[in-house]
């Protein structure tokens, strides 16, 4: 709320509109109090999604890795279907950018990453990134199609077929990008492709029941370098713990 | 120098059209290559992950429709003034994706009892869910989906239109005018209204 010296209901509207744009030259506000749009502040982020990593860690991962502030509003199970019919399209993650509303948490991802070097240095770069992260998207969707969205009675063939045919056909292939690529999926350098892998790996792990990077040396050691990422590391050491 | 740029699909519109419609509204010369349905084994192991449309750019390769459509549409000035048009673009086209694949989920399914019960909330929830939230989109920009001007976002819904129509087995826009009317911005476009003029003919 904005000080105010004497009663609003003395004041015309064109003073209340003077005294603003005084207000803003000479008071000092905290971040949390200054609403004006008028002002350049630093983006207000919040993040909501629900208590877990799943789609939302990698944009976590994200804001942790470019040190910028957010409210990572998480919601339960139980208060989602309330909620839903406000969000976008009825999904989550949504994140609100200065009070607009996004979802889409690779496209999210996508925004940060430029902002943070980490989308490629020309266009042909952030095409071979973007096509990366996308077909991690896949893996994770097919992954989540097992999981969420079959009959209990489709389950065990469907995961036959991803521990036999599907993850194998991704990630040996991923492995591979890495391998040609020192250690990281496009160029030899560090992008976002790299840090949505690691962010999605304990959730899909979660999902197969077991350590989904058994068997990929080159995927495992990429993770664990952006895991050590001194801002990443920190984040991992203090968020929220999750099974999913 | 421009860069060679080959396109690689099924002899089909489906997920290529897009990227078809973004070339040709640019001018930008490609290579429309389609292999017959007996050849697809052939070409198969030579895609990234056993996919297409692939594209070749100078002759090295790269897969994901959406992906191809947004390098596209840098190029050819469609992609949004700043980062954060580009992500409002994004959004939209990534549920564009959303609304695509719950449909090609129910047409691709090869077991005809869980193919019936799929119709049933594809036309009772999915397309009544996503196309009014369309309609009122296009309706509150000016009459495109991003900030009242044409984006990648627009030639990509209509790039998609008669594959999505021919899964459905319906015209999806017939109740949807303001959808209707983008769609004939869209096929009017330079470049792209030749390129539908001369394009092969196919239902999907």
């Amino acid at each position: 709320m904005h000080k105010r010296p004497w009663s609003p209901g003395a004041i015309s509207a064109v003073s209340r509109f003077v005294l603003r744009q005084w207000r803003h030259s000479r008071l000092a506000y905290s971040v949390e109090e200054h609403h004006c749009s008028a002002c350049t502040m630093a983006p207000k982020y919040k993040l909501t999604y629900f208590n877990t990593r799943g789609l939302g860690e990698p944009i976590r991962y994200m804001l942790a890795y470019g040190d910028i502030d957010y409210e990572d509003i998480r919601i339960s199970f139980e208060e989602w279907p309330k909620l839903k019919a406000d969000s976008p399209y009825g999904l989550m993650p949504f994140i609100e950018i200065n009070g607009k509303v996004i979802n889409q948490s690779t496209s999210i991802c996508r925004y940060f990453a430029k902002q943070l070097d980490l989308a490629g240095k020309d266009e042909f770069e952030a095409l071979q990134i973007d096509a990366t992260a996308d077909t991690i998207a896949d893996l994770r969707h097919t992954i989540g199609d097992y999981w969420w969205r079959s009959e209990e009675k489709d389950k065990p063939k469907k995961r036959e077929i991803l521990v036999n045919e599907t993850i194998p056909k991704y990630l040996s292939r991923f492995e591979k990008q890495v391998q040609d690529n020192n250690g990281y999926f496009v160029n030899g350098k560090l992008s976002y492709a790299d840090l949505y892998l690691a962010a999605n790996v304990e959730y899909l792990s979660a999902v197969m029941k077991s350590n989904i990077l058994d068997g990929y040396p080159n995927l495992k050691a990429l993770v664990e370098k952006v895991d050590n990422i001194p801002k990443i590391k920190a984040w991992i050491n203090k968020r929220p713990q999750s099974y999913y | 120098m421009a860069p060679k740029y080959k396109l690689t699909y099924f002899p089909i519109k489906g997920l290529a059209e897009p990227i078809r419609f973004l070339f040709s509204y640019g001018g930008i010369e490609f290579e429309d290559f389609r292999f017959s349905q007996e050849d697809w084994p052939k070409f198969k192991p030579n895609t990234p992950f056993g996919q297409t449309p692939i594209l070749e750019v100078d002759g090295k390769v790269i897969h994901q429709s959406t992906t191809i459509c947004r390098y596209v549409a840098r190029q050819v000035g469609l992609a949004g003034a700043d980062d954060w048009e580009a992500v409002q673009i994004d959004a939209v086209v990534d549920t564009i994706t959303d609304f695509r694949s719950k449909i090609q989920n129910y047409f691709y399914d090869s077991d005809p009892v869980s193919k019936e019960k799929k119709k049933g909330s594809l036309f009772k929830e999915t397309i009544p869910f996503y196309l009014p939230k369309f309609e009122e989109l296009v309706k509150n920009n000016g009459g495109y989906f991003v900030n009242g001007k044409l984006t990648w976002a627009d030639v990509y819904f209509v790039g998609y239109l008669d594959y999505l129509n021919f899964m459905a087995g319906v015209n999806l826009l017939e109740k949807y005018p303001t959808l209707r009317s983008l769609c004939t911005t869209v096929l009017e476009l330079p470049g792209i209204k030749e390129w539908v003029a001369k394009r092969p003919v196919t239902p999907n």
